[in-house]
C-alpha cells in the first residue's frame, strides 16, 4: 500500500507533464479534424499512395538494415581487428545525431550539385539512405549484443557436430540473434515510418511520408479533417508497433554469464570481407558526416571565419546551449522521478515511450491548438523540449536501477550506511554513468529538435536548427554555405554529446544489461 | 529535491513567459525584409517594442492566424496577400480595413506592395542550346520543352499557387487541368518552395532546370546581388499568356488582438516614404504608393502588362478544392 | 590412430602446448589430467580443429589433420556446460549431427530415438532442453555426441558440473558405454579420481608438458616426479621416493616425532608429525590410535618411521 503511495506520489509530476503536454493536444487536434471527418480519405488514391509509401519504404529500410546490417554485425563480433573497439563504440554515433545534420549530409552527397556527382533527389533512394545511416547502427548493435550472448562452446559443438561455419550461423547463431534482431527492426519500423525531419528534407515532393502530409495538410492547407484522420492512423500503426516492440523485447533474457566467442584476427579471405564490410560500414554510416565536415571546409574557405561572428550565428548558439541546458535541467528532474517510480509499475514504463512515437507535427500543433496563448511563450517551447528529452534520462536510469542487484544496497545497510549514505557511496556511483548517458541523449535531443521548433519558435529564439533551415531556405551560395557549416557546428556538439555517452567508466561493468 | 528545483524552474520560466511589456506583436512571412534601422526608429518614436513574429510561408502564416484566434498570436499581420485574404476573411481573423488606394488595392486590408508572379528564363541556357524560347503555355507540354520546367508546389508555396490560380484563371478548370496533366507528363519538377526551385533546381543557379516559376522582379535582384558588374540580367522574364499572376500584399490588424492604436501605426509606418523605398530593394516588390522612384536597377525587370488574376473570393471558394485536384493530378501515386 | 608430434601452442607469452607428443590406440580412453591452466582444454581444441596449431604435426589414422576443418573431423566434442542448443528440443539437438551429416530428417530422428533410448532418455524427445536437470542435460549431450557415431570422443570435463553422487553414477554408466562402443576418448579433467575410474591411460599435462604418461595402476605405483606425486594424492612426498601409508610404521621402536596438527575422524584421526625426514601425514584408525597414540595431543610425540625397501621410486621422465 505505502510502496503504492509512494509510486503514485513519485509519478505524479510526470504524470501531469504528460497528460498536459502530449495526451491532451493530441485530443483537442483529433477533437478539431473530428468535426468534418471523411471516411472517403482512406479512399483517395493520392492519400493511399502515401501511406503506402510510408510503410513500404519503412518495411524497405528494415529489409536493407536486415540485409546489410547482420553481415557487417557478423564480421564487428566474430573478428578481431585494430580500432575494433572504436568501431563499435562509434555506432553509437547516429543516435545523437539531429536529423538535419544527417539530411545535410545525405544532401552533400546525393543531392543537387552533391560531392559524388550523382543527384538522387526526386529518387526515393535519398530516404532509404537517410534511413539507413539511422538505423542500420541499429540493427548491428543488436545483433552484435546477440551475437556476444552465444556461448562459444555452442558455437563449438556445432563444428564438431559436423557444421561448416556458413551451417553454424544457419543453425546455431541465426536463432540465438533473430529475437535480438526482430525488437531492433521492429524500432527501425518505428522510426522510418514516424520519422518527420528526413522525410522533409530528403523525400521531396514525391516521396514524402505521412507524417511530411500531415505537416503540409495543417501547416499550408489548413485540412485539419484529414490531418486528424491521418494522424489517427499514425497513432495506431505506431501504438501497434510499440506494443510488439515491448512484446518482443520482454522475451529478451540475457544469461548472467556467458562465455562468448572470442574475436579472431582475420585470415587470408577473411581480411577482405572484413575490409569489405567496414567499407560499407562507412558508406553509410560515415560518408554523410564526413560531407557535411568537408563542405563545411570548403564553406569556411569560401567565406572565411567572419561569418561566424555574425549577429543571428551568436543569438543560434547562445540560444542553443540555453534552451538545451534548461531542458536537460527539466529533464533530468522529471527523468529522475519517472525511473524512480517506473520501477514498480509497468505501465508507467511504457508511458515513458509515449514522447519517442508520438509524431512531433501532431504535438506541435496539438499544443498550438490547446494552449493559443502560449503558442509564442518559452516556457511551452521548453517544455516540449523536455517532453522529447526526458524520457532518455527515464529509460537510462530505469534500466540501470532494474540490473542493480538488491543485494548491493542491502550489503551497503548491513555494512552501517544509513539510506542516504548507502544512496551517496553505492547507488549513485554505480547509477551515475546511465544517467550521464541519459542526460547527454536529452542534450543531443534538445540540440537537435527542430520539428516542434518550427512551429513554436519566434525570431529572437533563433537556434542552431532553426537557423539553418532558415538559412538553407534563403537564396545565395552564402547562405548555403552558412548552412552547412552550422550544420558541422551542431554535428560537433552531439560528438561532444556522444564523448560524455561512451566516455569510459569503472563503475559500467556491472550494469552492462543497461541498454 | 528535484522535485522542488523543477518546480521552481517551471513557475520562472512560466512568469518569464507571460511578463511582457508594452510591445507590438508583427506576424509576418519570413521573407519579411524591412531595414532594421527603420524598424528601430518606429520603435524609438512609438515607444514600442516591436516583436517580429516569422510563421514560415504566407500561407503557413494565415494558418497560424486561424488555428490560434481563440487568442491571436499577433496584433498586426503583414504580408497577407490576395491569394490568402478572402481565406483570413471567411475565417474573421481581421479586423476589415478599408485600403488607402495607391497603385493597386487589397478588398479587406491595406494594400502595401505588389509584383508578379511569372516564368524566368535562364538566358545562357537557351543561347547554348539555341533553343528558341516557348510562345505559349501549351509549347511548353511539346516535347522540345520536356525536363526544362521547374514549379512549385502550390499547396506549399505562394508562388506555387499563384502560378496555378493564373493559369486556371486564363484556362477556366478543367482546360488547366488538362494542362497540368500534359506538363506532368513532360516531366515538370515539383519544389517545395520558390527556395528550393530557383536556387537548386534553376540552371542558372546549378540545377538542371531553365524554366522557373518565380517574380518578375527576379532578373533585376540578379543584377543587384551579383559580385561582378552586370549591364543586362542573366536572366528573363517569359511573360506568356495565362502565366502572370499580379501578387497584391498587404497589412491588417488581427482580430482580438492588443494595442488596436499601435497597431495602425504601423500599418501607416509600412505606407510610408521610408519604408516603401527600401521595398524594391529588400522584398522586391513595388511599392503601392505612387511616386515612389525606383532603384535604377528596376530596369531589369520587364514589367507585365496583362496579367490572368483571378479575384479575391473566387480564390478564397475555389482554392482548396483547386490544390486538391492538382495535387492528385500532378503529384499523383508519387510515380 | 591419434598421434600427436611435437605440438607447439602459445598465447602472448604462455606456452599452452611444448612440443607435446602424445599417441592414442583404437578404442582406448586417455585423460588428460593437470592443474587448472595446464593448457587441457586447449590440448582438446587443437585435436578438434577449433584453435590452430603453432607447430607440429597432429595425425588421425595415418591422415594429417592440418587441412581437416573441424566440421569433417568426425570428433564429437562434449563440454563443460553441455553446450545444448536452447532453441531446439531434445531431440532436435541429438540430430543436429546427423543432419549435418546430411542424413534426412526421418532417419536422422529415428536414429536419435534409438539414442535416447539406450541412455534412458526415452520420452523426453520434445522436451525444451532449459526444462532438463543437470544429469538429463549431460546423457542428452552424451547422446547427441554418441549417435553421430565419432571417430573420436572429446570431452572436455563433462562431470564437473554435477553434484558429487550423481557424478560417481554417471561416471561408472558412461565407462559403460565407451566400452560398449569400443569409442576412443580423450577425458580432459582437474580431477584425478575421475581420470583414474574412467581412463586407461592418463596423461599428466603442466606448463604445456606432459610430466607422464601411464596407466592409472602405473601412475600410482611409480609416479615421474614429487610434483606429479603430490599432484596424484600423495601426502608425504621425499625427495628419494613417496612414502605411501603402507611404508609408514608404527611401535615403540620407531623414533619419536613432534606431533604438529590433529584432525578428528568419523573412524580415527590424521595426524601431521614432524618427522627427521619432513613433514609425514598418516591416518590412524580408532584401534591404532588406541594401540599407538593413547596420548595423542599437539606438541605431544609419535613413534614413526619409514620402512624404505615399501618407499615408490620415482619413474625416470
Amino acid at each position: 500500500m505505502t510502496a503504492r503511495r509512494r509510486t503514485l506520489a513519485l509519478a505524479l509530476l510526470p504524470l501531469a507533464f504528460l497528460l498536459l503536454m502530449s495526451i491532451l493536444p493530441l485530443l483537442r487536434l483529433l477533437q478539431e479534424g473530428q468535426g468534418q471527418f471523411s471516411v472517403g480519405l482512406l479512399a483517395d488514391s493520392y492519400l493511399q499512395w502515401r501511406i503506402v509509401w510510408s510503410l513500404l519504404q519503412a518495411a524497405a529500410s528494415c529489409v536493407a538494415a536486415l540485409l546489410v546490417g547482420l553481415p557487417l554485425a557478423w564480421c564487428l563480433a566474430r573478428y578481431q581487428f585494430p580500432g575494433r573497439r572504436l568501431a563499435l563504440r562509434l555506432l553509437m554515433l547516429p543516435f545523437v545525431m539531429p536529423t538535419l545534420v544527417a539530411g545535410m549530409g545525405v544532401l552533400a552527397l546525393f543531392g543537387p550539385q552533391g560531392l559524388l556527382g550523382i543527384n538522387l533527389q526526386d529518387t526515393p533512394w535519398l530516404l532509404l539512405y537517410g534511413n539507413l545511416f539511422f538505423n542500420l547502427p541499429l540493427v548491428i548493435r543488436a545483433a552484435c549484443e546477440g551475437l556476444s550472448l552465444i556461448p562459444a562452446s555452442r558455437i563449438a559443438a556445432a563444428r564438431t557436430l559436423g557444421a561448416t561455419p556458413w551451417r553454424v550461423f544457419w543453425r546455431v547463431e541465426w536463432p540465438a540473434v533473430r529475437p535480438w534482431l526482430w525488437s531492433a527492426l521492429c524500432l527501425v519500423f518505428l522510426y522510418c515510418f514516424s520519422g518527420f525531419g528526413l522525410a522533409l528534407l530528403l523525400g521531396g515532393q514525391r516521396y514524402a511520408t505521412v507524417e511530411v502530409e500531415i505537416y503540409q495538410l495543417v501547416a499550408y492547407e489548413l485540412n485539419l479533417a484529414d490531418a486528424g484522420a491521418l494522424a489517427v492512423l499514425m497513432l495506431l500503426v505506431t501504438g501497434l508497433m510499440a506494443t510488439l516492440y515491448a512484446w518482443l523485447e520482454r522475451s529478451l533474457a540475457a544469461p548472467l554469464k556467458v562465455d562468448p566467442l572470442p574475436p579472431r584476427p582475420p585470415q587470408g579471405a577473411q581480411w577482405l570481407q572484413l575490409l569489405a564490410a567496414l567499407a560499407v560500414l562507412l558508406l553509410f554510416g560515415g560518408l554523410p558526416l564526413l560531407a557535411v565536415l568537408w563542405k563545411a571546409a570548403q564553406a569556411l574557405w569560401l567565406l572565411g571565419p567572419d561569418m561566424l561572428a555574425d549577429e543571428d550565428v551568436r543569438l543560434a548558439l547562445f540560444n542553443s546551449a540555453r534552451f538545451s541546458a534548461l531542458a536537460v535541467l527539466l529533464a533530468a528532474g522529471l527523468g529522475c522521478l519517472h525511473a524512480l517510480a517506473a520501477r514498480t509499475s509497468l505501465a508507467l514504463r511504457a508511458l515513458a515511450f509515449l514522447p519517442f512515437i508520438v509524431s512531433p507535427v501532431c504535438l506541435a500543433f496539438g499544443l498550438l491548438l490547446l494552449y493559443p496563448q502560449w503558442t509564442a511563450s518559452l516556457a511551452l517551447l521548453l517544455a516540449t523540449y523536455a517532453l522529447l528529452a526526458y524520457p532518455f534520462v527515464a529509460r537510462s536510469l530505469a534500466g540501470a536501477l532494474d540490473s542493480l542487484p538488491p543485494h548491493w544496497p542491502q550489503a551497503a545497510r548491513s555494512l552501517g550506511a544509513s539510506p542516504l549514505r548507502t544512496f551517496t557511496r553505492v547507488l549513485w556511483p554505480l547509477l551515475q554513468p546511465a544517467f550521464r548517458r541519459g542526460l547527454a541523449f536529452a542534450a543531443a535531443t534538445a540540440l537537435g529538435e527542430f520539428a516542434v521548433t518550427l512551429f513554436l519558435s519566434r525570431p529572437e529564439w533563433l537556434t542552431l536548427t532553426t537557423l539553418i533551415y532558415q538559412r538553407l531556405g534563403r537564396p545565395g551560395p552564402d547562405n548555403a554555405a552558412l548552412a552547412m557549416l552550422l550544420s558541422a557546428v551542431l554535428m560537433l556538439l552531439a560528438l561532444l554529446a556522444f564523448v560524455a555517452i561512451e566516455w569510459p567508466s569503472a563503475a559500467e561493468r556491472p550494469l552492462k544489461k543497461e541498454s | 529535491m528535484q522535485l522542488f528545483k523543477t518546480t521552481t524552474l517551471l513557475a520562472a520560466l512560466l512568469a518569464a513567459g507571460l511578463s511582457h511589456a508594452a510591445e507590438l506583436r508583427v506576424l509576418t512571412h519570413s521573407s519579411f525584409a524591412v531595414a532594421k534601422p527603420l524598424l528601430a526608429e518606429f520603435e524609438k518614436q512609438n515607444g514600442v517594442k516591436l516583436s517580429i513574429i516569422k510563421a514560415g510561408d504566407a500561407g503557413e502564416m494565415v494558418n497560424k492566424l486561424i488555428l490560434t484566434r481563440a487568442n491571436p498570436i499577433a496584433d498586426v499581420v503583414y504580408g497577407i496577400d490576395n491569394t490568402l485574404i478572402g481565406k483570413a476573411e471567411t475565417a474573421g481573423v481581421l479586423l476589415p480595413m478599408s485600403d488607402k488606394g495607391g497603385a493597386v488595392s487589397l478588398p479587406g486590408a491595406v494594400s502595401i506592395d505588389y509584383g508578379y508572379v511569372t516564368l524566368n528564363y535562364d538566358k545562357a541556357w537557351f543561347a547554348k542550346k539555341q533553343l528558341p524560347l516557348p510562345k505559349t503555355l501549351d509549347d511548353l507540354t511539346r516535347p522540345a520543352y520536356k525536363d526544362l520546367l521547374v514549379v512549385e508546389n502550390p499547396a506549399t508555396s505562394s508562388p506555387g499557387l499563384a502560378f496555378l490560380l493564373s493559369t486556371i484563371s486564363a484556362m477556366g478548370e478543367a482546360k488547366a487541368m488538362a494542362f497540368w496533366g500534359k506538363l506532368r507528363d513532360n516531366g515538370v519538377k515539383v519544389s517545395k518552395g520558390w527556395t528550393e526551385a530557383y536556387y537548386t533546381d534553376f540552371s542558372r543557379n546549378g540545377g538542371a532546370r531553365p524554366i522557373v516559376v518565380s517574380y518578375a522582379t527576379s532578373p533585376a535582384a540578379e543584377v543587384f546581388y551579383s559580385k561582378e558588374k552586370l549591364t543586362a540580367s542573366p536572366t528573363g522574364n517569359l511573360l506568356l499568356p495565362g502565366a502572370v499572376f499580379q501578387q497584391v500584399e498587404g497589412a491588417a490588424l488581427v482580430k482580438g488582438g492588443k494595442e488596436a492604436a499601435l497597431a495602425r501605426k504601423f500599418v501607416e509606418f509600412l505606407r510610408s516614404d521610408a519604408v516603401q523605398k527600401d521595398i524594391p530593394t529588400s522584398m522586391w516588390m513595388y511599392p503601392v504608393q505612387p511616386g515612389i522612384a525606383l532603384d535604377p536597377v528596376f530596369q531589369h525587370a520587364e514589367k507585365p502588362t496583362a496579367h490572368t488574376t483571378p479575384d479575391s473570393r473566387q480564390i478564397a471558394a475555389k482554392t482548396t478544392a483547386w490544390v486538391g485536384k492538382w495535387t492528385r493530378i500532378v503529384l499523383k501515386s508519387g510515380q | 590412430m591419434l598421434q600427436l608430434d611435437g605440438v607447439c601452442k602459445r598465447f602472448g607469452d604462455k606456452l599452452v602446448a611444448d612440443r607435446l607428443s602424445l599417441q592414442l590406440a583404437k578404442g582406448e580412453v586417455l585423460a588428460l589430467l593437470g592443474p587448472s591452466g595446464g593448457g587441457k582444454s586447449t590440448m582438446l581444441k587443437m585435436i578438434a580443429g577449433l584453435e590452430p596449431v603453432d607447430s607440429g604435426r597432429m595425425l588421425f589414422d595415418g591422415q594429417d589433420l592440418a587441412a581437416v576443418p573441424v566440421e569433417q573431423r568426425g570428433f564429437a566434442l562434449m563440454f563443460q556446460d553441455f553446450a545444448l542448443f536452447p532453441h531446439l528440443d531434445v531431440l532436435g539437438n541429438v540430430c543436429f549431427g546427423l543432419r549435418e551429416r546430411g542424413l534426412a530428417r526421418p532417419a536422422a530422428q529415428q536414429q536419435a530415438r534409438t539414442c535416447l533410448q539406450q541412455l534412458g532418455l526415452a520420452g523426453m524427445e520434445t522436451r525444451k532442453v532449459w526444462t532438463l536437470s543437470g544429469g538429463e542435460q549431460q546423457r542428452v549431450a552424451l547422446a547427441r555426441a554418441l549417435v553421430t557415431a565419432p571417430r573420436l570422443l572429446l570431452l572436455d570435463e563433462p562431470f564437473s558440473s554435477l553434484d558429487a553422487d550423481l557424478r560417481r553414477q554417471l561416471q561408472l554408466e558412461f565407462r559403460q558405454q565407451l566400452q560398449r562402443q569400443r569409442m576412443p576418448a580423450i577425458l580432459v579433467t582437474h580431477d584425478r579420481e575421475e581420470a583414474f575410474a574412467l581412463a586407461d591411460r592418463v596423461a599428466v599435462l603442466k606448463d604445456g608438458r606432459i610430466v607422464q604418461c601411464a596407466s592409472p595402476a602405473q601412475l600410482l605405483a611409480a609416479p615421474a616426479t614429487p610434483w606429479l606425486a603430490r599432484f596424484i594424492g600423495y601426502e608425504n612426498v621425499l625427495e628419494e621416493g613417496v612414502v605411501p601409508e603402507q611404508a609408514l610404521c608404527l611401535g615403540a621402536d620407531q623414533p619419536l616425532a613432534q606431533v604438529q596438527r590433529i584432525i578428528q575422524l568419523a573412524d580415527g584421526v590424521r595426524v601431521t608429525v614432524a618427522s627427521r625426514d619432513g613433514e609425514l601425514t598418516l591416518t590412524l584408525s580408532a584401534r591404532e590410535l588406541a594401540r599407538y597414540g593413547a596420548n595423542l595431543q599437539v606438541g605431544g610425540t609419535l613413534a614413526v618411521g619409514i620402512d624404505r625397501s615399501a618407499m615408490l621410486r620415482y619413474a625416470a621422465a
